[in-house]
């Protein structure tokens, strides 16, 4: 269809003008037409009003035949006319309304540019440099009811002041076929945008559940849930339920926490919310932020309260666990709108956030377990790492001592134990007789043993064992032996203080044999002291008195300070028994949470005094057992057993 | 990688490759819708959108793309894009973007096929 504005030009090099009447009809025609074509680009998907505004201004313009004018949408966020389509094709900037204005707008269907009601008179001064350039002469105000939607401006009508009454009732159709446009685009645009954050929604929740990584989980929960709700920030801060805080966990965009104030800048950004911490009824984004904690509910905090994030539009919701507790809090700020101003977040917004905060929940708790499956399969594979290595410390067999009969029984707690024990033949004849018990369980136990075994065989191997001097002098200062054996312990204490961890030592208690005099010097290092029972059924308790502190657990110089090592010495005779165990036998517990104790240990073991080595170690052994009933186990159980025939 | 905000032209001699940096919400999608008014006023009618970079759209940045193909449709051009998570894929299909410009794995194909 011809554009009857255009075609006047073309009608005057006709030799044959057209009537008025023809002239009508066709403008008319012309209308019917574009609009029909409208409709069709209205139901065709395309429903970007500004983009068809340039076509509704073409024909509005062609009909009335008119050669300038402008179509201005009303933004209600901004409160301001934004110029969409323009004849000429120049730019302008968008035209404040003020709240009085609009009132005045709604009640005029035309509006004279040169004669404007008192009440648009600020309203056409700001709109001036458009009218002028437009050459305006009429104002048509959009709406639908009494909401306001834009305006037409149109210029100076061609070959006539005025429009006719029939052009104004036109005018009046198009008018209103523009407002429907502008309706059904904003409708549209916000069905556009609900379907866009509902697949977001549908799209994202089971995507982040499958993160497994907990960093992962945090960011995307994080990302998703600033894009879902057109947000410019968000945040998710995870609650300590022991400490009762909240910390922040991952923060978008990364300097969202650089216009903190007040407190921790960065990931450092923790909020105490026991009930104690701070009783203020304030509105301020820290409280706000409690709360939702603390009642689990939906949370708002506006630009001017948040002391956070640098005055933002908060909206923050609780992330439900799987048992009910809070696992922390989603924050989203500043929701933007097009054109980037920032508005305030709806009723549809907490739902969705809530929404998609269940979903995080979901995702976070999944993350976590994986976090700890993995570190559980870590944590066994380390185990059966430790247990191999253990494996190889603990002596399959015994050996055999001149006139003595020796025994062992080690029973670990769990897959690696921490104790002990060993029975060392040395270059010198002598043997070397030791038991243990590491801090910890698993790998670092298992690594600290092996130091200590490794150790105390390099020590072993170096000494002069006191040979020929141990024999008769028992003071210390003068028996070579004693001093050799406390100059080993601090070798120990040093060795296992460098390559321990903090809480990490070792109980040691060491026995220096020698088969030809029957002397046993002994050394103890923290450890329980080994019962000797002697032929007659006395007993008594070795190294009870001289014991100095476990080792590795304080350095040289502060063990000097505290307790040194001292050694002494027992000469045993036939029939004497001595009785090495670790704390697991003599704090087994039975059902009725009754320690096993030394005195159970002395009586079972003078009850078994006159076995050989292995049965007074099945004896004691069964003594345990038997006290401990169905009661369980909760340390390793060692025994070394050393008979003197 | 989100929290760069860039926008970066590659223009050839028929067509043109915007690159996006960042979220792509109101702030850079009107950079973005800026830049392409620009390269369509200046006869770059065959378009491609690179978001390699922005793995976050909100319904804004949505709603700009919309508005540069329906420019590039006036001007009977082309719009492809290229780049997109998966997820953004299905987002541009569920959003009816794809019925209206291409989707391609790398810049390379996306301008082969424009």
């Amino acid at each position: 269809m011809k554009d009857p504005s255009k075609s006047l030009g073309a009608n005057l090099q006709t030799p044959k003008p057209q009537s008025t009447a023809e002239q009508t009809m066709e403008r008319l025609i012309f209308s019917l037409s574009e609009l029909e074509h409208l409709g069709q680009t209205l139901i065709s998907g395309h429903t970007n009003f500004n983009h068809s505004s340039k076509t509704y201004l073409r024909i509005t313009l062609g009909t009335l035949q008119i050669r300038r004018g402008a179509i201005l949408r009303y933004h209600p966020t901004q409160q301001n006319l934004d110029v969409v389509a323009v004849t000429p094709d120049e730019v302008f900037p968008p035209v404040p309304v003020e709240p009085d204005e609009l009132t005045a707008l709604l009640q005029h269907a035309f509006i004279e540019n040169a004669t404007p009601p008192e009440s648009l008179k600020q309203f056409f001064e700001r709109s001036a440099k458009l009218a002028d350039v437009i050459d305006i002469r009429l104002w048509v105000p959009l709406k639908i009811q009494d909401e306001f939607l834009g305006m037409i401006g149109l210029g100076k009508f061609l070959a006539r002041d005025t429009l006719e009454a029939w052009e104004k009732e036109l005018l009046t159709t198009l008018a209103h076929q523009i407002s429907i446009a502008i309706a059904y685009s904003q409708m549209v645009e916000g069905i556009q945008s609900e379907k866009f954050r509902l697949f977001m929604l549908a799209e994202s929740a089971p995507q982040i559940c499958q993160l497994l990584q907990p960093e992962e989980a945090a960011e995307q929960v994080v990302h998703q849930a600033v894009s879902l709700l057109d947000a410019n920030a968000g945040a998710l801060m995870l609650t300590n339920i022991d400490q009762q805080e909240l910390k922040m966990n991952y923060a978008f965009p990364e300097t969202l926490l650089e216009r903190t104030t007040g407190t921790d800048s960065g990931n450092g950004l923790v909020i105490p919310y026991s009930e104690d911490a701070s009783t203020s009824q304030e509105l301020t984004s820290k409280n706000v932020l409690k709360s939702v904690v603390t009642e689990g509910l939906p949370g708002h905090c506006p630009p001017e309260s948040d002391t956070l994030f640098g005055g933002r539009n908060l909206m923050a919701v609780p992330i439900p666990g799987r048992d009910g507790d809070v696992l922390g809090i989603l924050i989203v700020g500043d929701k933007e709108e097009r054109g980037g101003s920032i508005t305030a977040f709806t009723d549809e917004d907490v739902i969705l956030l809530d929404s998609f905060a269940k979903q995080a929940g979901v995702a976070i708790e999944n993350a976590r377990l994986h976090q700890e499956a993995l570190e559980a399969r870590q944590l066994q594979a380390e185990m059966e790492e430790a247990r191999k290595i253990q494996e190889n410390l603990i002596p399959d067999m015994l050996p055999d001592i001149p006139g003595y009969e020796v025994a062992g029984h080690y029973e670990p707690r769990g897959p690696v134990g921490g104790d002990y024990y060993d029975c060392i033949a040395l270059p010198t004849g002598r043997w070397g007789l030791a038991i243990a018990d590491v801090s910890g369980k698993g790998m670092q136990a298992a690594l600290l043993m092996a130091t200590l075994r490794a150790g105390l065989i390099s020590e072993l191997s170096r000494v002069r064992n006191g040979v020929g001097e141990e024999a008769d002098d028992t003071t210390p200062t003068h028996n070579p032996l004693y001093a050799e054996i406390a100059d080993m312990a601090m070798t120990l204490n040093s060795l296992l203080y460098a390559s321990g961890t903090e809480e990490k030592y070792a109980t040691f208690f060491y026995s220096h044999l020698n088969p030809e005099t029957d002397i046993l010097t002994t050394l103890n290092a923290g450890h329980n002291p080994p019962l000797l029972v002697r032929k007659d059924g006395t007993y008594k308790w070795l190294g009870e008195d001289v014991g100095g502190i476990p080792l590795g657990m304080f350095p040289n110089d502060m063990v000097t300070n505290i307790a040194e090592y001292e050694a002494e010495h027992v000469q045993l005779i036939s029939g004497d028994v001595v009785v090495y165990y670790t704390d697991g036998v003599t704090e087994t517990v039975n059902v009725e949470d009754d320690y096993y104790d030394e005195e159970r240990l002395v009586e079972a073991s003078i009850a078994c005094k006159d076995e050989d080595a292995e049965g007074i170690r099945a004896s004691l052994h069964k003594a345990v057992m038997d006290f401990q009933g169905e009661a369980d186990q909760f340390d390793d159980l060692t025994l070394l057993i050393l008979r003197k025939k | 990688m989100l929290n760069k905000f860039d926008i970066q032209i590659r223009e050839g001699q028929e067509h043109a490759v915007i690159e996006t940096a960042g979220y792509l919400n109101d702030a850079l999608g009107e950079q973005l819708s800026e830049k392409a008014r620009e390269l369509i006023q200046n006869g770059h009618t065959q378009l491609v959108i690179n978001l390699e970079k922005t793995t976050l759209i909100n319904s804004i940045g949505i709603s700009i793309l919309i508005e540069i193909i329906e420019a590039l449709e006036e001007r009977e051009g082309t719009l492809n894009f290229c780049g997109l998570s998966a997820t953004q894929e299905r987002t541009f299909k569920m959003m009816a973007l794809a019925k209206y410009a291409g989707i391609f794995p790398d810049e390379e194909s996306a301008i082969a096929n424009l």
